[in-house]
């Protein structure tokens, strides 16, 4: 695992220090970088609230139609990456169904991050939920807890550690997506170009050192965002 | 009375595992609720901390009707067979929870933790999480957590049941003697008899979702209000027209007093200080029952000169505790 990575931060001091400041300093990269990474912390913040509620809707309560439900949340795991674009552009495109053109706008990007992340949460929480000892909500409320306490207090600290998880899961895939996104975005520099596209582009024109620059970076928010997410989770379920 | 259940009803489906219970318990006291697995006496706890609800009938405690409360209002504490430790939190913090809830001042809630920590002797491991004790351990703290918030009553659903012989026997000796300090009303599920026995002041034998008996241990297992009780408090066997405990049957070696049973041994096992019989009674007294079952004390039965295939006279003692026998038990 570690070579490809090395290789990668080799390569990208290809062309020196300079090189490397330059490469990022570009404002087309730099907007793609913000675009990605903004935009993949707004969906895993959307996937943490959402994602949690969605499990514990499959977990606790009962309705018709659970199942399939409970199906369909895989639907994003299963759909080659392209046809998810291709659905959202069918949807969300000119000419809309439902009246919503959203297609080449930061919306666009948001909407494809948020539909192939959805089932990280969900599914790394579920099991969770599904495993809580129901005695322990008991002995809560039994000593005067409120529902609300004893969501925050006994039920959240015991979910945490799942939840981060899933939140960095998430927050991978979506730095990382392309093809849901390509055809939906539009790709235009400055304001929907994604950081997987620009790299594309790096290579396509032969500048195979600043796609390799661009990547280290990726590479090293990827890792401070999953040392803070385990920060976070250490926080929280020691607080209790 | 502490605790007073009314005409209480629950059904799961068609299955009552309640039907029209009625019980008083006193102040003050420690109560066994005995009977079977599934003869309905932990839904009884449950309904009594508010936990599940009675279909009808009502529950009050300490003269407040909580038919209608829900747990968080009725001030008991709840005992759970597994623990339901709160596992990322410390040993002070699970006992502190209750004390937090109602907003107690911290140097009080401190104050507090340490006494309850105290007396369950675990103030070594304050700091420790759950998942670091033993299962005896864990279950003290869970009812010093339960005595944290100082509930009107407190109640255990088979505290011990998931603790392994020796820890049992250790535990329930130091819950009565826990009892004996603080005086806090205390209810607890049982399905041994032997921890019913050793602990209760009083027992509610509960079976078939029905109130069988209501007594102390003596009063039980002396005067058996039926087959049932009698059966589940303690061995017993049949003679004739009665059934009765085996140490109850009176053996001689010739045919004496009037109504007498004739029969031959056809088993003999020494057990300590104990000798068990099995007596086959003659055809036309036994009517194809089982063998009796007598137990005599091992001097008794070697002046009786008694060995296997001796010919023995069996009768009911004098002053034995009987009831009558129901056909095809």
């Amino acid at each position: 695992m570690l070579v490809p990575l090395t290789a990668i931060v080799a390569t990208s001091a290809g062309r020196g220090w300079s090189g490397y400041i330059d490469t990022l300093t570009n404002p087309q990269t730099m907007a793609a970088i913000q675009l990605t990474v903004g935009q993949a912390a707004l969906v895993t913040g959307l996937n943490v609230v959402m994602g949690t509620l969605i499990a514990w809707v499959l977990v606790r309560d009962r309705f018709w139609g659970k199942r399939i439900l409970d199906v369909v949340i895989d639907i994003p795991f299963a759909l080659p990456t392209i046809v998810a674009g291709l659905v959202l552009l069918g949807l969300y495109g000119n000419g809309s169904p439902i009246g919503l053109d959203w297609a080449y706008t930061e919306r666009a990007v948001m909407l494809a991050l948020a539909f192939v992340t959805l089932p990280f949460i969900v599914r790394t929480v579920q099991p969770v939920l599904e495993e809580l000892d129901h005695d322990v909500e008991e002995a809560a409320a039994s000593l005067g807890a409120k529902r609300l306490t004893i969501f925050r207090r006994i039920i959240l600290p015991s979910l945490v550690p799942a939840i981060t998880a899933g939140a960095a899961l998430a927050f991978a895939r979506a730095i990382a997506e392309y093809g849901s996104l390509v055809l939906l975005s539009g790709n235009k520099p400055f304001s929907t170009e994604v950081v997987s596209v620009r790299v594309l582009s790096f290579i396509e024109n032969g500048s195979t050192e600043s796609a390799a620059a661009v990547a280290s970076l990726m590479l090293a928010v990827a890792l401070v965002v999953i040392v803070l997410l385990d920060i976070v989770q250490r926080r929280v379920s020691r607080r209790g | 009375m502490s605790i007073e259940v009314t005409n209480v009803t629950k059904k799961y489906g068609d299955f009552y595992a309640l039907d029209d219970v009625s019980v008083s318990l006193p102040t003050g006291q420690l109560t066994a609720l005995l009977g079977p697995s599934g003869g309905g006496k932990s839904t009884l706890l449950r309904i009594i901390a508010g936990l599940d609800t009675a279909d009808s009938g009502s529950v009050a405690i300490e003269g407040t009707n909580a038919t209608k409360l829900p747990p968080q209002k009725r001030n008991v504490g709840f005992v759970f067979q597994h623990y339901a430790v709160f596992k990322h939190m410390t040993v002070a913090k699970n006992v502190a929870f209750g004390l937090e809830i109602r907003k107690t001042p911290k140097a009080e809630v401190k104050r507090r933790v340490g006494e309850l920590l105290e007396l369950v002797h675990l103030s070594q491991f304050a700091d420790r999480l759950p998942s670091q004790l033993s299962g005896g351990q864990r279950q003290r703290m869970a009812l010093a957590r339960a005595l944290a918030v100082e509930p009107t009553v407190l109640l255990l659903d088979e505290p011990f049941g998931a603790l392994d012989a020796k820890v049992r026997k250790e535990l329930r000796e130091w819950l009565r003697r826990l009892h004996d300090e603080v005086h806090v009303t205390t209810v607890f599920v049982t399905h041994d008899q032997e921890e019913a026995m050793e602990v209760a002041d009083e027992i509610v034998v509960i079976n078939q979702g029905r109130v069988e008996q209501v007594g102390s241990p003596d009063q039980l297992y002396d005067e058996p209000a039926s087959d049932f009780v009698m059966g589940f408090l303690g061995e017993v066997t049949r003679l004739g027209p009665v059934r009765l405990r085996p140490h109850d049957v009176d053996v001689v070696v010739e045919p004496g007093r009037s109504g007498s049973f004739p029969g031959t041994v056809t088993r003999m096992l020494r057990v300590g200080f104990e000798v068990r019989l099995q007596v086959e009674l003659d055809p036309e007294f036994s009517r194809g029952d089982e063998p009796v079952s007598v137990v005599l004390s091992r001097g008794h039965a070697r002046a009786l000169d008694i060995e296997l295939g001796s010919k023995v006279w069996l009768s009911a003692a004098v002053g034995a505790v009987t009831v009558p026998a129901m056909v095809a038990v």
